[in-house]
Order: structure tokens, then C-alpha cells, then sequence
């Protein structure tokens, strides 16, 4: 059964990054590369989180990981009341509107934020104690950077199955045209809301490791610019795919420092890496990976075929 | 039994005797436009009930109004002793209302096979966790599904062409795919808009086949038509409209020797 062949080795590959995330600390001992490894995870769950729609909110630990998700999941749903009208970059452009209201009000509540001062001295995820083993404490990279990245790759799975269920085939046929999908008893406003719930609660958990990770929060942080790095992440990724926004965040997020060589030049290479993209990989990584599998495909088969005569 | 006239129709109580699908009074206007005037219609359980008229007549509309697209501006609509109007067309699905469109509208961007999957959505029999960690229910659900839709394709013709994306058939089996998924939801009144139109003849004549076969499986059809040919071929009662208005109603004979629809038609 070729479907099973598919489900197997779906398995194994799951089987292969978690290994790859398990050993990575160990071959980069850099604590700054740890660091970007860190907010490469972290993006990655904002990313994968975004890719079903866009929202954050940063909060404290465990308690209020879930209830970060909870609240972050409701705020979705409910901005979703307003935005299941719209589509595309149309909506995309009321997320970031939305985005600007945050930074107000996060500037401008004080008695909650401090308003430009922030939040200082947020302390990590407590330690955790099991019974004959040592203390896994969270001030380290290293731990920091496994339960993180766990977290990443634990919704990513989550994630991945859900969109391999029917619900995967409804939010696409949602996408493709809401009138022929009411035809077959979708809800798309529903399902929209439902989306809009999912994908920003897994941003929210992303926001409790981000304010944890960094100890601080400050308004700033939520800035227009850090929603449009994001987005971008998603783009260049590409859109619809579960896969490419892990890429996207990847790539974006090492980037820039790898182009830190080039001093201020780098903001330029950056934009202009990003133009190119858009321009001539409308589909993103994810759409340009599977053109080359797709000519790889056919290259193997031709000379299969050149073989066999 | 089957029962509808201009005069008396703002009157007509839709009575549900022997009736299946019965509209009373419907009438729908877009802007300046009355697309639907003062239509009754009674269809009866079983066979095959064709509209027909010339373009424009408001067949289309008619068809939108009793799916739930849109929703009429006055009159009633009673679907097997349940009220319709008011209730969304995603609900009227699940009371067991198929449609297709007359201007195909797949979703290009899937495979065949996953456009009739999406079509089950009603379905489904899945506990709610098993989404996010698919277990036996899971795949027990899968493979019914797979299957079911599979051979929903064989019924139309596709079953070769299951794995490729739906944007890439020809037109012609976008047609049949619109039928197939539409039959995904399991109606009990399929309303098929325009099923014929831009087929040849070859098509077509598959297409009557199809149809004559779900109408003896006990489905009841309303299918809106231009093509003359192929309603009289398969109606077992035609309604015809002119202007969002009734015209005549009967059976195709009737209807063939009535001088109101010639006129209409010859546009004398």
C-alpha cells in the first residue's frame, strides 16, 4: 500500500528532525548561535502559529503558558468576528492594523505594562526537579533551547495532523471558494473563527516562551515591523504550507546575522533577498522545494526510461 | 397533486400533501431587477423535475433561493415538512439538499479525490481528539471516506483521474466532478444547475444516463436546463419560467405543444 509507505516515512522524518533538534545544541556550543537557535524556534512556532493567522501576546510561565494560550486563542477569535469578512492581503493588512492597536494600548496601559518602561526581570520557566536526575534549570541555553524548540516541534506535529484531517480539506476548500463550500454544508465563518482561535493560540504559547526567554517586554517589541518579519517569515516560507513558514523562520531569522558582516549594507541585501522572493517564488521555499523534487522526479524517470530501451 | 398557477399562487398555502420540495409565493429582486416573481412551485418525492426558460428567466436564481445562496425576499419554502427560510445553506445541506453550479466552481487547487472528500464534510465520524492524534476512528473514517469517494468518481468517470489537481480536467469532467461531489453529501433532492451546459453531445448523453440512473435509485432531481433536448429526454415535469415569472407547467408533451412557450422561446 503506497499510502502506507507515505505514513511510515512521514514518521521517520519526524523521527529524523527530532533527533537533529536533540543534537544540535551539543554540535553548536556558541552561546550566541544557541541564542539564535532559540529565537529560531521561537519563530518557528510564531510562524507555523501565523500561518493560520496573526496575533500575540506576551505573558509569565506554566499557569500562564496556558492561560496565554487560552487568552491569545479567545483575542483571535474574537478579532476574527471582524475579520472573517475579509481575505488574502486584505487581511493580512487588518492584522497589522490590529497590530498597531496592540502597541497603543500596550504603550498606554501603564498601571498593566509600565508603559514605555516594560516589564523587566520576567524570570524563566522554573526549574524542573525529577527524581534521580539532575536539576534541568532554564537559565541554560541549552534547556532552554530543548523546550522550546520541543514545544515547536510538538505543535508543528499537532498542527500537521490536524491539516491531514478532513479539517485540512475543509479549510482548503474554504480558501478555494466559500459559496461551493457552503454547498457541501461548511461553515466557513466558523471554521474562520476556529482557524483564527487555533493559529493565535499557538502564538501565544510562543509569546510566554518569547517574554521568558528574554526576560523583558517591552512595548517595542510588538512594533509594526517585528508583525511584518513575521508575515515575512510566512511568505518566504510559503503560504498554506505547514512546512514552509519553518523554513521561512529559519532562514530570516539566521539571515541577518549571518549578513552582519556587511554593517548597514545588510538591511539592503535583506530587503533585496526578500524582493527576489516574492517576485520570482510567489510560492516560497516550500513551492520552490517541491518544483525541484517535481524535475528531479522527472529527470530519474527519463533516464529510467532511457535505461530500460 | 403537483399543483401551481399564476393567479392563486400568493395564496397558496404549500400543503406538503404528496409534496417533497414546495414554494409558495417566492420572490426575489436585485435592485431594479425582479429576478423571481410570484413563483409556486410543488415538487413531488422521486423523478425528475425540470425548470427551463429562456436566459434570463430567473431559473438560476430560483434555484439559488431554494438552496439558501440567497434568500427570498417574500414567500415560503417547506423541504420535506422543514422550513427553509431563514436557515443558511450549510444547514440545508445536512437536511439533505444537494446542489451544483452552473458556473463550475471546484476547488482547483486540490486533487480530484480531495474535492469530494471536502464534499463529506457532513460525514465525518471522528471524536474530536482524534483529529490532532489520529487513532482508529481516524483511519477507519479515512478509509470509508476514500472509498466512498472513489466510488463516486467510478459513477462519473473519474476514477483514472482521482490524483490529479482538480484545475487540470478538462471541462467536461469538471462537470462530472461538480456531480460527483455534489453526490458527496448524500441528497435527497439534488438540484443540478445547468448540468449540460458547454457538453457535447457525447457528454451529455453520459450525463442523462447518470441521471437516469440516480432518479431510479429513488433520488429526487430538480434540474434547471437549456438544453431542450436533454430535459425532454429525462423530466418527468417541467416547469417554465419567462421574465422571473411562471409560465406553464406540465409534462414535457405538454409543454412541447404549449403556443406561451414556443412564443417565448422563438421570442415571437
Amino acid at each position: 500500500m503506497p499510502t502506507d509507505r507515505v505514513r511510515i516515512s512521514r514518521r521517520g522524518w519526524f523521527l529524523v528532525v527530532a533527533v537533529i533538534i536533540a543534537l544540535l545544541p551539543f554540535v553548536i556550543q556558541d552561546s550566541y548561535w544557541r541564542t539564535n537557535l532559540i529565537v529560531c524556534a521561537i519563530n518557528i512556532m510564531l510562524a507555523i502559529g501565523l500561518d493560520l493567522l496573526v496575533m500575540k501576546l506576551g505573558v509569565p510561565f506554566w499557569m500562564a503558558f496556558v492561560f496565554g494560550m487560552v487568552l491569545s486563542g479567545a483575542a483571535g477569535m474574537a478579532l476574527s468576528i471582524f475579520a472573517v469578512r475579509l481575505r488574502g492581503h486584505y487581511l493580512a493588512i487588518a492584522s497589522l492594523g490590529f497590530a498597531v492597536i496592540v502597541h497603543q494600548v500596550l504603550l498606554n496601559w501603564i498601571s498593566l505594562t509600565q508603559g514605555p518602561l516594560g516589564i523587566y526581570a520576567i524570570k524563566p520557566p522554573p526549574d524542573i526537579a525529577l527524581p534521580g536526575l539532575p536539576v534541568i534549570s532554564f537559565g541554560n541555553t541549552a534547556n532552554m533551547f530543548y523546550l522550546v524548540a520541543s514545544f515547536a516541534f510538538l505543535f508543528y506535529l499537532l498542527l500537521d495532523q490536524l491539516v491531514r484531517s478532513p479539517i485540512g480539506e475543509t479549510l482548503k476548500a474554504i480558501r478555494e471558494d466559500e459559496i461551493s463550500a457552503s454547498a457541501f454544508g461548511i461553515n466557513c465563518t466558523a471554521w474562520k473563527v476556529f482557524a483564527f482561535g487555533i493559529g493565535s493560540a499557538v502564538a501565544g504559547a510562543a509569546g510566554a516562551f518569547y517574554a521568558s526567554f528574554v526576560g523583558t517586554l517591552v512595548p517595542d517589541a510588538f512594533i509594526i515591523t517585528e508583525s511584518f518579519t513575521i508575515l515575512a517569515m510566512v511568505i518566504v516560507g510559503g503560504m498554506g504550507t505547514l512546512i514552509g513558514p519553518v523554513w521561512g523562520a529559519i532562514l530570516l531569522t539566521i539571515l541577518p546575522e549571518l549578513l552582519r558582516g556587511f554593517g548597514d549594507l545588510r538591511l539592503i541585501l535583506y530587503g533585496a533577498a526578500l524582493t527576489l522572493v516574492v517576485l520570482f517564488m510567489p510560492g516560497g521555499i516550500a513551492q520552490a522545494a517541491q518544483m525541484f523534487r517535481a524535475r528531479l522526479g522527472r529527470l530519474a524517470t527519463a533516464t529510467d526510461a532511457g535505461m530500460r530501451q | 397533486m403537483i399543483a401551481s398557477g399564476p393567479a392563486t399562487a400568493a395564496q397558496a398555502r404549500p400543503t406538503g400533501a404528496g409534496a417533497f420540495f414546495c414554494g409558495a409565493g417566492l420572490h426575489k429582486r436585485f435592485g431594479g431587477v425582479q429576478a423571481v416573481r410570484d413563483i409556486s412551485l410543488t415538487v413531488p418525492r422521486g423523478g425528475v423535475f425540470a425548470i427551463i426558460g429562456p436566459n434570463g428567466a430567473g431559473k438560476s436564481t430560483l434555484l439559488n433561493l431554494m438552496s439558501g445562496l440567497y434568500q427570498p425576499d417574500a414567500g415560503r419554502m417547506i423541504f420535506d415538512g422543514v422550513d427553509l427560510v431563514g436557515l443558511p445553506a450549510h444547514k440545508r445541506v445536512r437536511l439533505g439538499l444537494g446542489r451544483t453550479f452552473q458556473k463550475i466552481r471546484l476547488f482547483k487547487q486540490l486533487s480530484v479525490l480531495g474535492n469530494v472528500i471536502a464534499a463529506f464534510h457532513i460525514h465525518h465520524d471522528i471524536p474530536a481528539w482524534q483529529y490532532v492524534i489520529h487513532g482508529a476512528a481516524f483511519e477507519r473514517d479515512h478509509a470509508r471516506c476514500r472509498a466512498e469517494a472513489i466510488k463516486l468518481l467510478d459513477f462519473v468517470g473519474l476514477e483514472a483521474r482521482a490524483s490529479v489537481l482538480a484545475a487540470s480536467l478538462a471541462y467536461g469532467e469538471q462537470r462530472m466532478l461538480e456531480l460527483a461531489r455534489a453526490l458527496a453529501t448524500s441528497p435527497r433532492l439534488l438540484m443540478l444547475d445547468e448540468p449540460a451546459a458547454g457538453l457535447n453531445a457525447a457528454d451529455v448523453e453520459r450525463l442523462v444516463e447518470r441521471i437516469r440512473i440516480l432518479r431510479k435509485r429513488g433520488m429526487t432531481i430538480i434540474v434547471v436546463e437549456h438544453n431542450m433536448d436533454l430535459v425532454m429526454k429525462i423530466a418527468d415535469r417541467v416547469l417554465v419560467m419567462d421574465y422571473g415569472q411562471y409560465l406553464f407547467e406540465g409534462t414535457p408533451l405538454e409543454v412541447q405543444a404549449n403556443s406561451a412557450v414556443i412564443a417565448a422561446y422563438l421570442g415571437a
